[in-house]
């Protein structure tokens, strides 16, 4: 008789992280085909429409475009503070705290060029995020008061904060009583970059380049990797972990307001409830897949924008937008698994072996 | 201030009151076990749909409620498989699993939007003794999953503090490889655990659906699993001050609703920012006490164990 256990493989499988998505997606498809044919859609018909709308035609690719922004974004938050260890739980709140920012910095700055109002409501929406992201950073690099709680609680807060501002001092007097603010002025629209999408496609590729090169060619995303891998080996290098754990939950937090900022002036056109359709969560899940790297981030947060697009069109079609809900989930799932497997391998091992041990 | 509406605020907040109780105990014992699960919204979800499809098939409210906390059970486990078998991160896992929870149970409860429901759990007649002024009206007109969420904290508190499996439980939480080299097996600890917190927190959702609300609509869960996770370090990983807490935080989600009948005049959105607010102070102090004392979240909260890297 023997016993299953799990073996850390010695090298990491190469390019075991691709693989691992692929797998998520194929398992995550395979389910999809058995609950679309439960509900009496035919699976393949709802595939096709799916891809057709993500990726099979420029505008198609411009909606995925745009809906990788956010995700992206919120991934690169993700996993800036994922680099030291953190968790940063709070890119949903921080996104709504930039858009909230953004919107009043449009409130105030009427009347400005179009240029400079968008420069400062994104800023705007940077300070919104990073403050979001500041108690949290203070709490946990001061008192060591876990992150991930903060964090978390926080995007509870952010989203009442919004509601309150839509249902009382910001609601539009033309609304007819429904919680909706104002339509913002055309100057504060992000420009249009092809057919649907909007430049903060680039804006987005730009920070998590911009991100990347930091961390990989400087000091400091040096020092960050070893403070990320042990906290003593920083300490013994005069590494200072407080005011790494404080910058880079600030930052993180920042990058997820950009996001905010990005989404309201570019795909919005006001603040609504929901105006972070759960982005912030799903950062988290890109930043997984990615495991972190902000290159990865990129790319996962493209292909989770193509799986939500494609998710969404397939309404039309009388499938419940669940289903793209559900194979994100899925695809997570089946990815983390895969993931564990790059890394570790199956042995068996027998029970006299196991004694001896 | 009428006498009647004081009733009414303090009946609802005993009945939101256990809704969170319920929910927040599973979740005490998988973080006991050293299991965060952060899929509670998503378990509340599974567990509200299946209670309310099964009532509307069989009209019996017991076998809803029953079926609702073995599918939460079953629910959680898939969270079970990914951190405690395999050792995947859990902040992660738990995620996925709200997500999958809150998509599947919007797929699953589709037709059932809007329809009435097949049974629910009526409150318990207590006879006479429901005419007792405040007392009766308050405790011995509700629900029945009232009195289960009491017994359900005495029991665990009970479990966790005074038998012996409880301390193992524990202790697969505080240090595994020692519970380990005791002689338990880490992994059944910890998948028992992750169950029965997927079972608590069905009942929970079976709760909303069977009796609170009752009627099932997409997203009828309404962030009370967070709440749920608030309260679980409100209370200090204690199940009788996370009972104070949910009373708590039960009568702010009662009052919500009741602000212009008292005449107060505050934003019932911004009320409802307050447990989250608490939560991080209690938090914060927590965090500042655990300097000169142990902390009070278990000290294995969050890691995998691997038995072979011991």
């Amino acid at each position: 008789m023997g016993r299953l256990i799990l073996v850390r493989r010695e090298k990491i499988l190469r390019g075991g992280q691709p693989l691992a998505f692929l797998i998520g997606l194929t398992i995550a498809m395979t389910i999809g085909i058995l609950l679309l044919v439960i509900s009496g859609h035919d699976p393949f018909a709802v595939y096709e429409r799916m891809v057709e709308a993500s990726v099979g035609s420029p505008k198609a690719w411009s909606i995925t475009l745009n809906r990788a922004v956010p995700l992206g974004l919120a991934g690169l938050a993700v996993a800036v503070a994922g680099s030291m260890g953190l968790w940063n739980i709070g890119a949903e709140g921080q996104i709504l705290a930039g858009a909230i920012m953004a919107a009043w910095v449009a409130r105030v700055g009427e009347g400005w060029p179009s240029p400079i109002l968008i420069t400062v409501m994104l800023l705007a929406a940077v300070a919104g995020g990073a403050l979001l992201g500041l108690g949290p950073a203070v709490a946990r690099a001061q008192i060591g008061v876990n992150e991930i709680i903060t964090t978390l609680m926080l995007n509870e807060v952010a989203l009442r904060l919004l509601q309150w501002l839509i249902h009382g001092p910001w609601k539009d007097p033309e609304s007819r009583g429904f919680p909706l603010a104002p339509i913002l002025p055309e100057e504060a629209r992000l420009p249009g970059l092809f057919q649907r999408a909007h430049w903060g496609a680039v804006i987005a590729l730009l920070v998590i380049a911009l991100f990347g090169l930091v961390a990989s060619k400087t000091a400091w995303g040096y020092e960050l990797r070893v403070a990320g891998s042990s906290g003593a080996t920083a300490l013994y290098a005069g590494i200072s972990l407080k005011k790494k754990i404080l910058t880079v939950l600030v930052l993180s937090g920042g990058i997820a307001g950009l996001a905010g900022g990005i989404e309201l002036s570019g795909n919005s056109d006001r603040i609504v409830e929901g105006i972070s359709a759960g982005y912030g969560f799903a950062g988290i899940i890109v930043a997984a897949l990615a495991l972190l790297r902000p290159s990865g981030v990129a790319a996962v947060a493209l292909l989770f924008g193509a799986v939500q697009v494609g998710g969404l069109s397939i309404q039309t079609m009388g499938v419940s937008s669940s289903v793209s809900t559900i194979l994100q989930a899925l695809i997570l799932f089946g990815a983390i698994g895969a993931g564990v497997f790059s890394r570790y391998s199956i042995k068996r091992v027998s029970k006299e072996k196991m004694d001896v041990k | 201030m009428s006498e009647a509406s004081m009733i009414g605020l303090l009946s609802a907040t005993v009945s939101f009151g256990a809704l969170l109780y319920l929910a927040a105990l599973g979740e005490l014992i998988s973080e006991k076990a050293g299991i965060l699960n952060l899929g509670v919204e998503g378990m509340m979800a599974i567990g509200a749909v299946t209670g309310f499809m099964v009532a509307l098939e069989t009209e019996n409210p017991w076998l809803a409620l029953i079926v609702a906390m073995i599918v939460g059970a079953l629910f959680a486990l898939i969270h079970g498989l990914f951190t405690v078998v395999l050792g995947a991160e859990q902040v992660v896992s738990g995620l996925s699993l709200t997500i999958l929870g809150l998509g599947l149970s919007a797929f699953i409860g589709k037709n059932a939007v809007g329809r009435p429901p097949g049974a629910v759990l009526a409150p318990v007649d207590w006879g006479p003794l429901s005419d007792i002024p405040w007392v009766g009206p308050i405790l011995l007109s509700q629900s029945p999953l009232i009195y289960f969420a009491i017994l359900a904290g005495i029991g665990t508190s009970f479990f966790l503090s005074r038998t012996s499996f409880g301390l193992a439980l524990r202790g697969a939480g505080e240090s595994a490889s020692t519970v380990d080299t005791a002689g338990h097996s880490v992994l059944r600890l910890r998948l028992g655990a992750v169950a029965a917190g997927g079972a608590l927190a069905g009942a929970s959702g079976a709760y909303l659906t069977l009796s609170l609300t009752p009627q099932w609509t997409e997203g009828v869960t309404a962030g009370r699993g967070w709440i749920a996770v608030a309260l679980v370090i409100f209370g200090a990983w204690r199940p009788g001050r996370a009972a104070i807490g949910a009373l708590l935080f039960g009568g702010l989600l009662a009052l919500k609703t009741r602000l212009q009948t008292f005449g107060v005049d505050i934003s019932p959105i911004l009320l409802s920012m307050i447990p989250y607010l608490l939560t991080i102070g209690v938090l914060i102090a927590i965090s500042i006490r655990a300097r000169h004392q142990p902390s009070a979240a278990p000290a294995a909260l969050g890691q995998a164990y691997r038995r072979e890297e011991r």
